[in-house]
């Protein structure tokens, strides 16, 4: 009788608790307007050739320059900026492919 | 004497009883110690199961993980490639084994160069723009010549393009 009170298994316990975490779900910022914008290349030869035609098409005579070597950089950071941009979203669209199973349009 | 005998009788009738009851008890309760060790199984079983299918689902994040981190690289790769053909762009040999002078140029042919500036400044903020998740064109998507295309950034813009 004493034998039989003192039984060596016990019941087994298991716990499953799943809470899924609720999506982010942030919309893409909107993709920028870009305004138009005019290059205008000055020598010393067709300088005031340049500024006659600004004062014809009324624009304030006044050129902000750079010279071929500041074209090259400013062109050379644009493309850096640029692949920055394409790298992060690469990033963000991983991140959502990832978590939030969302696969990026095949037509990109 | 018959007293003795009952007395010995009774005890014997009780130690039965008590057997008896015993191992009845005994009996129930490895009945009882059987069932709860089924269930234990059958958790342990279902254990198993749930263990293998965190098993699989780590296997398949690990591959999505590999498979991100690939195309990172591979994205990394075609960037600065492209970066290393604006550079050429800029420094380009001539056929007599000069560098390109974009300033001798401009100072040559003004208006000429100005075109091409201004039509590679909207090819740059055409590239931004799909870059920001702008959708390309039809135009852009068929683009398969040089002349279509957007030689800035054709990987982005011009997916059909293939430098030639």
């Amino acid at each position: 009788m004493f034998l039989t009170s003192c039984s060596s298994i016990k019941p087994l316990e298991v716990l499953n608790l799943e809470i899924k975490r609720e999506p982010l779900k942030l919309e893409d910022p909107k993709i920028a307007d870009f305004e138009d914008l005019e290059w205008y290349i000055i020598n010393s030869e067709n300088a005031e050739d340049v500024f006659s035609k600004l004062k014809e098409k009324k624009i304030d005579p006044v050129i902000f320059g750079l010279t071929d070597e500041g074209y090259e950089a400013l062109s050379k950071n644009f493309a850096q900026i640029r692949h920055y941009i394409q790298q992060q979203k690469l990033i963000l669209d991983k991140y959502r492919e990832y978590y939030e199973d969302v696969k990026k349009p095949v037509d990109k | 004497m018959l007293g003795i005998f009952s007395g010995a009788k009774m005890i014997f009738i009780g130690v039965i009883l008590t057997a008896v009851v015993g191992g009845f008890l005994y009996v129930k309760g490895l009945q009882k110690d059987l069932a709860v060790a089924k269930e234990n199984m059958i958790k342990m079983e279902q254990a198993i199961s749930d263990q293998k299918k965190v098993i699989e689902q780590q296997k398949i994040d690990f591959e999505a993980i590999i498979r991100a981190n690939k195309e990172l690289v591979e994205q990394q790769n075609k960037l600065t490639e492209e970066y290393k053909s604006l550079d050429k762009k800029f420094n380009k040999i001539n056929a007599s084994g000069k560098k390109r002078d974009l300033g001798a140029l401009a100072i040559k042919k003004p208006r000429p160069i100005e075109k091409i500036i201004n039509k590679g400044s909207d090819h740059a903020t055409r590239c931004v723009r799909v870059a920001m998740g702008e959708p390309i064109t039809e135009e852009e998507k068929n683009a398969t010549k040089k002349s279509q295309i957007n030689p800035i950034c054709p990987d982005l813009v011009n997916p059909s393009y293939v430098p030639y």
